[in-house]
């Protein structure tokens, strides 16, 4: 079921190149943004497409096991919300309608490599889908063709190459262990021989490719570079989905659903988590460029999230899951802020910027909202997630993980707020008297993904038994 | 399992091994650009060669041979991709030197 989903994006490719391309050309806009609504509503309002998961076409003809759980049902969520966003973006920021047309093109194949690593069961599967994934994003960040984003893409392809090497060793020592490559039968291997050299060895290279793709600490070189450098756009899908379902979300799963919960993984990573959580955040304290400080502060986000994953409890993992989708939600927001500052002041040098709140009301508030969220302020969805994971953390007995992550959260209101401060509040900067406001395809869905921020920390109440708990059922599986 | 497997397993793992070493070298040891990538190729050539290898010894023929169809499908259009973002490099700078490339810091 579902397996739709990635077929329409590779249906959409198709479409898009059609012999009458003048005439798709002009639909191509309104035929990405059905696509991403159609998976936002397909995830939130299951009943309505229940008829289209009858048709399994791709899981017949293929022959590959797509199955969903509330885990992937939240990573479409996001892919669906984060791509909408996206395309508003590059529309406005892209005057060249070739250059448009192909970015559609590129992100329709995203969107179906994503859709793809959410919901296949197979080892080797995944490796596929992460593959598409990657080059599509690989041609995305070199888009623009000025040489910082070259040097992007090109140190993400080496890290990219290393990661999938390592991955693929792990594939063929786990087909030596188990015979196959579905999730269940690696699983049921690894308990069987828990201990052997070759098991251990591949947990951890599998364990260093996920780390390699999240862009967590001791791995985290291409990750400023290629944020950066990337286009507004890109900078939105790269953070707020591909790292996070390419890296994180393929760590959740295959963390708890093929190798489980080891006392030896757990304080691996608790540890990888804590120092990226730690020196992502005062990286970012000393940036300048607006784009970089938000890449260092993801780095520090995705470290929250491996914290919650490696307290191993089920409370620990809903949480986890739960800052995914927030901070999928916030740095979207974030990075589309910035890609309006950067389009009507030309800069993202936070030190040449100031007092943007009175030519640009919309933005500053949007961007205030989000980074307090990411801060974790007390009404808003990021401080549910971040005290979800630090009681999950402070009840398995890690007293000073959950100290630390504490200590953490206030670095993170300092850079976000030294942030506001250069960039949006005090006096207006000299020659910035003639900034207005973005436009519409950079306000609407600011305006959306705010109001997703505010609602899920007020809703919490609503959404926490049917959406956050049950995240923590795949631990017990 | 193969009843050769035992007597195979050692010497073709130490053969893969020295790819990969020679591959490591290859990407660490160099400025060009291009060598770099012909470096990372002979890794994932190394690990083609570990996949045959697991599904000789497990007798899993048929699907390491399309494991490993798909991989080197795959690895070609990484590839691709990345020698074309080399020419980009190249057009900017006019050298292959990976020294060139330091801009982005901090």
């Amino acid at each position: 079921m579902f397996s739709w989903l990635i077929l329409l994006p590779f249906l959409g490719v198709i479409i898009l190149n059609l012999p009458f391309r003048a005439l798709m050309r002009r639909a191509a806009f309104w035929l990405c943004v059905f696509i991403a609504s159609v998976q936002v509503c397909a995830v939130v309002f299951p009943a309505v497409c229940l008829w289209m998961g009858k048709l399994d076409i791709l899981g017949y003809i293929l022959k590959i096991n797509f199955t969903l759980d509330n885990l992937s049902r939240v990573m479409l969520l996001c892919i669906g919300m984060v791509t909408f966003t996206a395309v508003f973006v590059e529309r406005q920021m892209r005057r060249d309608e070739d250059k448009f047309f192909n970015f559609l093109n590129l992100l329709l194949l995203l969107v179906a490599g994503l859709n793809g690593i959410v919901m296949v069961r197979d080892i080797f599967s995944l490796y596929v889908f992460l593959e598409i994934a990657a080059v599509s994003s690989f041609i995305l960040i070199g888009s623009n063709k000025d040489f910082a984003a070259f040097e992007g893409a090109f140190k993400y392809i080496v890290l990219s190459v290393v990661a999938t090497v390592l991955m693929l060793s792990a594939i063929a020592l786990f087909l030596i262990v188990a015979g196959d490559t579905g999730f269940s039968s690696i699983s049921a291997a690894l308990k069987s021989s828990p201990d052997r050299f070759f098991v251990i060895l591949a947990i951890g290279m599998f364990l260093c490719a996920c780390f390699i793709k999240s862009g967590l600490m001791p791995f985290h070189g291409w990750v400023p570079d290629s944020y950066s450098s990337a286009p507004a756009s890109v900078s939105i899908l790269l953070a707020g989905i591909v790292t996070k379902a390419v890296g994180v979300y393929t760590l959740i799963r295959v963390v708890s659903a093929v190798f489980g919960f080891t006392p030896a993984i757990k304080s691996l990573l608790l540890a990888v988590g804590a120092l990226s959580v730690v020196a992502g955040a005062l990286a970012a304290l000393g940036q300048r460029d607006f784009k970089r400080m938000l890449a260092y502060s993801s780095i520090s986000q995705v470290g929250y999230i491996i914290l919650g994953l490696g307290s191993g409890t089920a409370l620990g993992v809903a949480g986890a899951v739960f800052h995914l989708f927030n901070h999928s939600v916030f740095k979207s927001l974030l990075f589309l802020n910035s890609a309006a500052v950067e389009l009507e002041t030309g800069t993202r040098d936070m030190e040449s910027l100031s007092g943007l709140n009175k030519r640009m009301p919309l933005t500053g508030i949007t961007s205030v909202l989000a980074s307090l969220s990411c801060a974790g302020i007390p009404p808003l969805a990021g401080f549910w997630s971040k005290l979800i994971i630090i009681i999950a953390l402070w009840m398995c007995g890690q007293y000073f993980y959950a100290c630390l992550a504490v200590a953490a959260s206030v670095l993170t209101l300092a850079y976000f707020l030294s942030m506001q401060r250069k960039i949006f509040f005090g006096k207006l900067g000299e020659g910035l008297e003639n900034v207005k406001e973005a436009g519409f395809g950079l306000a609407f869905p600011a305006v959306l993904l705010a109001l997703v921020t505010v609602g899920a920390g007020l809703f919490l109440p609503l959404i926490i038994h049917v959406f956050i708990f049950p995240q923590g059922a795949i631990v017990g599986g | 399992m193969n009843e050769l497997a035992p007597q195979l397993f050692w010497p073709c793992t130490l053969g893969i091994a020295m790819i990969f070493v020679i591959g490591l070298y290859c990407v660490l040891f160099t400025y060009n650009l291009i060598r770099a990538l012909i470096g990372l190729e002979i890794l994932i050539k190394g690990v083609t060669l570990l996949i045959i290898l697991a599904g000789y010894i497990t007798a899993h023929e048929a699907l390491a041979q399309s494991l490993v169809i798909t991989l080197i499908v795959i690895e070609v259009v990484v590839i691709t991709v990345a020698v074309g973002v080399v020419l980009g490099i190249r057009k900017h700078t006019g050298s292959l030197d990976a020294r060139n490339i330091r801009n982005l810091k901090g």
